[in-house]
């Protein structure tokens, strides 16, 4: 795998990772209504 | 909603949609389409569900319809009656090929079999294309009885309604696939090179294969195309099936951390555990050319790889019966929601039960998908596919971000997106759903149109023999959706006759 491949991964899984943890945070910590 | 949307398009297609694209040239597009297309139609389609559940309507005519005053809306909603009922034809039928290897993982039957060739072809012998020599199996029965099982088991539930059984089982199944996917993916990295003597044929070429961008092939519009519709169908947007589940929310219910959370969600199961592993697994085992050839069929890739993979594993048999037998599941919580939006527009509108619906459905499912069954090897299947989960999604996209955001209007549309939410809902999507969203999906559709769409029509590159049935394969779609067609005109003649007579009554 090339530098730009692992660049890549890294960038998406970040974004999804960091992604999945937001949602499930607000979801376990309750959340406030933004209406 | 993530029982919906986690399924086979995780494990089985998007591996495949990776492969037939260019591996790392797919990628691009993908992510592109994931945040520009995927995240607002997502809220889009759970706003559209949500506002037409307070009108009483749980399928798409009826949505539209109550959206945009126009005696055109409710023919465009028919997309959305047809793009699940067609999904579901073939979808059920890869999905019994789950339960299959669940079974013959557990008695052994393939073990000591781990090279491309055997395991290429049990898998033909499986679906029926291995001929008279196929070492495996001496016909098709097992895949049949598979489907009907498979079939059986949708039909039962839906006509007892989703909210009962299944849910419990997602709730417990779904956690426990992807625990299971995740031993599976340490074990594909442990991989390496499994045959020191051929080098290139390792995990991390593989990895590489999926990740190295490849910025020369972004012009293609097949592979924005393919990514995109590999974002609708992994996602089930462009389907009418979240429409049809949004519509019992409550009009304060929140809709977009649910969205944000059920898209995210997905493609932690796509991309992080679905890509390391069939294809990486597949380069380190058979290479990349043998990687490329299972990639000609939609669904095969991991289905000839995986068998493998398990029997390089400790406890093999257990893990590979608990991996299927779990896939099954998934396939069966998103298969229920491609039936949903058909039986419920049945229920509303013809007064029909629950289980009259379900038992209409499962027989026009049953009659279409023979030929998917006994024609796959002349690329039925995956003509269905590429038109239907392909094409197909993306249309109905276009055809809903345009209604939402222009014919709704987008004052009215943002502030259903934003009634009752849990999150705040970022003010620059209210510009890519206007602007953004609608112009890209145009952009892909018209020049995928100039530069493919005549090449595809004219089925360049199809065997003769194949023609025939590709060609049957379009005339049932087509007579499909204007049955559907129909039969939304005759429900909305229906109702303006029991209108009428209330009026009188009145």
């Amino acid at each position: 795998m090339t530098t730009g491949g692992w660049v890549f991964l890294t960038i998406a899984w970040t974004i999804i990772i960091g992604l999945v943890a937001f949602c499930y945070g607000k979801i376990f910590r309750g959340t406030t209504r933004y209406e | 909603m993530a029982g919906n949307a986690v399924g086979l398009g995780n494990f089985l297609r998007f591996p495949v949609q990776a492969a037939q694209n260019g591996g790392g040239a797919f990628m691009i597009p993908y992510f592109i389409s994931f945040l520009l297309l995927g995240i607002p139609l997502m809220w889009v389609e759970w706003t559209i569900g949500r506002y037409g559940g307070r009108f009483g309507h749980s399928s798409l005519p009826g949505m539209f319809d109550k959206m945009w005053k126009h005696p055109a809306a409710k023919y465009l909603g028919v997309l959305g009656l047809f793009m699940p009922l067609a999904v579901m034809v073939y979808y059920t039928y890869v999905e019994s090929w789950s339960l299959g290897y669940a079974i013959f993982t557990a008695t052994g039957r393939y073990w000591g079999n781990d090279t491309f060739a055997s395991m290429s072809s049990f898998l033909a012998g499986y679906q029926g294309w291995g001929g008279a020599d196929n070492p495996f199996f001496s016909g098709i029965s097992w895949a049949w009885i598979m489907f009907a099982i498979t079939l059986s088991v949708n039909v039962f539930v839906l006509s007892k309604g989703v909210s009962g059984g299944i849910e419990i089982v997602a709730r417990y199944a779904l956690p426990a696939l992807f625990v299971l996917a995740a031993i599976l993916v340490v074990r594909v990295l442990m991989l390496g090179t499994p045959d020191p003597t051929q080098p290139e044929f390792s995990v991390s070429t593989g990895m590489g294969f999926i990740w190295n961008p490849q910025l020369d092939q972004l012009s293609d519009p097949g592979i924005w195309l393919a990514a995109a519709g590999q974002i609708f169908f992994t996602l089930s947007l462009g389907m009418g099936t979240i429409h049809c589940y949004a519509s019992y929310l409550a009009e304060s219910d929140d809709i977009a951390l649910t969205g944000l959370a059920t898209a995210s969600t997905n493609e932690f199961a796509e991309v992080v555990l679905g890509g390391t592993l069939a294809i990486p697994a597949a380069v380190a085992f058979f290479g990349l050319d043998a990687t490329r050839e299972l990639a000609q069929n939609s669904y095969d890739l991991a289905f000839a790889v995986m068998p493998a993979l398990f029997q390089k594993f400790p406890l093999g048999q257990l893990f590979g019966t608990l991996w299927f037998g779990l896939l099954f599941i998934a396939g069966i919580t998103s298969s229920l929601a491609q039936g949903q939006p058909l039986l419920s527009f049945l229920q509303e509108e013809f007064n029909y039960t629950r289980k009259q619906a379900a038992l209409m459905l499962g027989l026009v499912v049953f009659i279409l998908c023979q030929p998917v069954i006994f024609f796959i090897h002349h690329g039925y299947l995956n003509e269905l596919d590429y038109w239907a989960g392909t094409f197909g999604l993306v249309i109905l996209a276009t055809v809903e971000i345009i209604l939402f955001a222009w014919m709704f209007g987008m004052k009215k549309g943002w502030d259903e997106i934003t009634r009752g939410a849990d999150i705040r809902v970022p003010r620059i999507f209210r510009f890519i759903i206007t602007w953004v969203t609608p112009l890209l999906l145009l952009i892909i559709l018209g020049r995928w149109a100039i530069m493919e769409l005549p090449a595809q029509l004219m089925m360049e590159g199809v065997p003769e023999a194949d023609k025939p049935y590709i060609l049957g394969a379009r005339i049932v779609m087509v007579v499909g959706f204007l049955s559907l067609c129909l039969l939304v005109r005759q429900a909305w003649k229906r109702r303006a006759r029991a209108e009428a007579e209330s009026e009188v009554q009145a």
